[in-house]
């Protein structure tokens, strides 16, 4: 439980996390189990208003006497832009969660890898040392692939395909709202995807594509599709399986809890908002923070990684 | 945090005698041209079939007579190859990097940045940022995205400077003006670095919130604009409008330009540690002195990744004649145009910049895009949309002090579209071909 307190204390160091551990027993840094009952958790609509009240644009939320290195602005279209702010420890560990993601979608070392992405989604800019300030290693470097990145733009997926044709990446990551425009250039340009690349992995923020949509898009692609889930308020990252086809995450970057309050229906929990705590974030803490996912958590097992946290949306 | 700069720039190559600027250029040259006659196929095929040794080359006339390519070369290339390797690029696949791309009207080709490169070309970029005003500590807006070679340098630039920096979501299209915005107001950077169609897009995104530009930009002391030319009106404007000490200028191409203002504004300083250029006739490919406009050819001094060899960049250019009053030795270029941007109106070869100018002198429109309009033959009178300055106003005076600057700048007759909008590309809209049904590539 020494994890648990060192976060609380350097969480408490931020206006937000101060008033919110004030009200804390003092046992609730004793278990995980008493951490998760008494710590408030935090939503989105929280630091929107923290956000608009204060004017600090990390919504009251850094917690060191450092300016952080570098600055995101996030993709939520809320009403006021919100950000976090990224120190060494958060860079590391970020990157670290998309390199798990890579590798559990059977990247290694050799490998080309495609993102048709923003530059400014953790996707991409987790992707390599070359794209970010102070990023020591990014997935890339650490498991030896070549990376290229395509802009999101939906208008830019003629250029998603000549990556596809010329560079050949194992992986093509996407946004999903390029998945249909991506689509529609592959079949212009007669391209037999499954010719060129193994897999598409399709990541958005706080959402995910649904199942049906993931099938559709299988049959009409023919090449099989993984889903990467970011929450980017939290420094979250959890991607499909390809044997198990639930999302992985892993217990030593986050806590993740999925506090079902329905019923069981028919021997199926009711899905519940991801509620999620960011271990490795250190200078911009992201404690229980509510996501818009509903999600129920599974026992762990996968043969891909025993001891992964599995997420079924 | 601690910068890794361990000298403060300018050091003395800024000011290097010509002599030894050309000496230091001229063993590079060689340096990357026996790298590439060696062990890269794309060279070694092209100068075995004109029978070149590398080794030959002693001096810059030598040099000048390897044979030029231009990008429909390295197109070709990859599409005969069906790879992005065309043979200039070394340790692809071995080296630690990435593949950045570079987009045209053309088509997309690629570049492989190693670990290296990026060490040499951003640690040679963070002197163009010096000058510009950025310092260790301060705090930089980046605006280029991932996949851009400028994010690959600028990332080196901010480590290497010890610097901070903000970047805003999504890419700089003027529909993330907003966002681009919001973080320039609500994070306050010391420093943007930003592509000028979006800076002009954040104006418009200004007037639009009623908010006066240079309240948005009241943390910014300088900004570092690329990707088109700005005119010295447009400029003063600029600087006016944002209530910053200074605009600066930034020439570049990922295949190895880099050319950058001084404060002095007279031209772009050719950063000969990393790039060697010359001005050719398009017609004879004759070099051509100081003062002629030509062809911009360039060849990258760094041996490492994609490596470009006398590369004609299609741009229009010259060196300017004499020394820049700031002292610096490094010799000037500027750059007007893409000559693909060349619109022949009248029996006469007209730009964009040509156009802005005369914009400039109509205070109403400064800053206001514009696209000029070409169809497959050439015209007897110059066509142009322009974006409805935003008020609204007398169009019909606009037009015509519009029309009256043309036929007295340029001698031509205009016919003028106003339009709401123009449509969005990174680098603005130079040239619409009605053609392609006046659609703009991305």
């Amino acid at each position: 439980m020494r994890k648990l307190r060192r976060l609380i204390r350097q969480a408490s160091a931020a206006p937000l996390y101060q008033r919110k551990f004030d009200v804390l027993r003092d046992d609730a840094s004793s278990s995980l189990k008493a951490f998760v009952r008494e710590t408030p958790t935090t939503t989105l609509e929280e630091l929107i208003a923290e956000k608009l009240v204060t004017g600090d644009p990390y919504s009251s939320r850094w917690a060191t006497d450092h300016a952080p290195l570098v600055v995101f602005q996030l993709e939520y279209g809320t009403e006021t832009s919100l950000y976090v702010g990224l120190g060494p420890d958060e860079l590391k560990g970020y990157a670290e969660a998309l390199r798990r993601c890579w590798s559990l979608v059977g990247l290694g070392s050799g490998d080309r890898v495609g993102i048709f992405d923003y530059g400014t989604s953790p996707v991409s800019y987790l992707a390599s040392s070359a794209f970010t300030p102070y990023l020591r290693r990014g997935a890339a470097d650490a498991l030896g692939c070549l990376v290229t990145c395509n802009d999101g733009e939906a208008n830019m997926s003629q250029r998603a395909v000549e990556i596809i044709k010329y560079v050949r990446p194992r992986i093509l990551f996407l946004r999903s709202d390029c998945l249909h425009p991506f689509a529609l250039e592959v079949e212009k340009d007669s391209l037999s995807l499954s010719d060129y690349i193994d897999a598409l992995v399709t990541a958005e923020n706080e959402a995910v594509l649904s199942t049906a949509e993931r099938v559709a898009y299988e049959k009409r692609l023919a090449v099989p599709i993984y889903r990467m889930l970011r929450v980017d308020a939290a420094m979250f990252l959890a991607v499909e399986c390809p044997r198990c086809r639930l999302l992985h995450s892993w217990q030593d970057l986050f806590l993740v809890e999925a506090p079902a309050g329905g019923s069981e229906e028919g021997g199926k929990r009711n899905p519940a908002p991801l509620v999620i705590t960011n271990w490795f974030a250190k200078s911009c803490p992201a404690i229980r923070y509510v996501s818009q996912v509903k999600a129920t958590l599974e026992p762990a097992g996968c043969p891909r990684g025993p001891k992964d946290l599995r997420i079924a949306t | 945090m601690k910068p890794e700069l361990d000298r403060s720039y300018p050091d003395a190559m800024d000011t290097w005698p010509v002599a030894k600027l050309r000496r230091d250029q001229l063993h590079k040259l060689r340096r990357v041209l026996k790298h590439a006659h060696r062990g890269l196929s794309f060279y070694r095929e092209r100068y075995d079939k004109a029978k070149i040794e590398a080794d030959a080359v002693r001096n810059f006339e030598d040099f000048a007579r390897l044979p030029t390519f231009t990008k429909r070369d390295v197109l070709d290339a990859i599409r005969e190859k069906k790879s992005f390797r065309t043979g200039m690029e070394s340790g692809a696949g071995t080296d630690m990097g990435v593949l950045c791309m570079t987009s045209g009207t053309l088509g997309t080709s690629f570049l492989y940045l190693p670990r290296r490169w990026a060490e040499i070309r951003g640690n040679s970029l963070a002197r163009a940022y010096w000058w510009a005003g950025l310092r260790p500590g301060m705090r930089m807006l980046m605006a280029a995205p991932a996949w851009h070679s400028l994010a690959v340098q600028e990332t080196r630039v901010i480590h290497r400077l010890g610097v901070t920096c903000v970047v805003p979501w999504g890419t700089f299209l003027p529909r993330h003006a907003g966002s681009f915005l919001a973080a320039i107001t609500e994070v306050k950077p010391d420093f943007v670095s930003i592509f000028l169609p979006m800076l002009y897009a954040l104006l418009a995104e200004c007037r639009r919130r009623n908010l006066r530009p240079a309240d948005a930009f009241q943390s910014v002391q300088n900004v570092l604009v690329v990707g088109a030319p700005m005119t010295p009106l447009s400029r003063a404007k600029l600087r006016e409008d944002l209530g910053v000490k200074d605009l600066f200028e930034g020439l570049g191409n990922p295949e190895g330009l880099t050319a950058m203002e001084c404060s002095h504004h007279r031209g772009h300083h050719i950063f000969i540690d990393c790039c060697y250029v010359e001005i050719i006739d398009p017609g004879s490919g004759a070099p051509l002195a100081a003062g002629k406009r030509g062809n911009v050819i360039v060849t990258s001094l760094i041996p490492h990744g994609s490596v470009y060899i006398r590369y004609d960049t299609e741009d229009l250019g010259e060196i300017l004649p004499g020394l820049c009053p700031c002292g610096k030795t490094w010799p000037l270029l500027e750059v007007y145009d893409r000559r693909a941007n060349a619109v022949e109106v009248a029996r006469k070869e007209i730009f964009p910049y040509d156009v802005r100018l005369c914009l400039d002198k109509v205070p109403e429109l400064i800053h206001i895009p514009f696209a000029l309009l070409r169809g497959r033959r050439a015209a007897e009178v110059l066509k142009l949309k322009v974006q409805q300055p935003m008020g609204g106003g007398a169009l019909e005076i606009l037009e015509n002090q519009l029309k009256a600057q043309i036929k007295e700048t340029l001698g031509l007759e205009a016919r003028i579209e106003w339009t709401e909008e123009l449509p969005e590309r990174w680098k603005g809209v130079a040239v619409i071909d009605e053609d392609n049904g006046g659609r703009a590539r991305v």
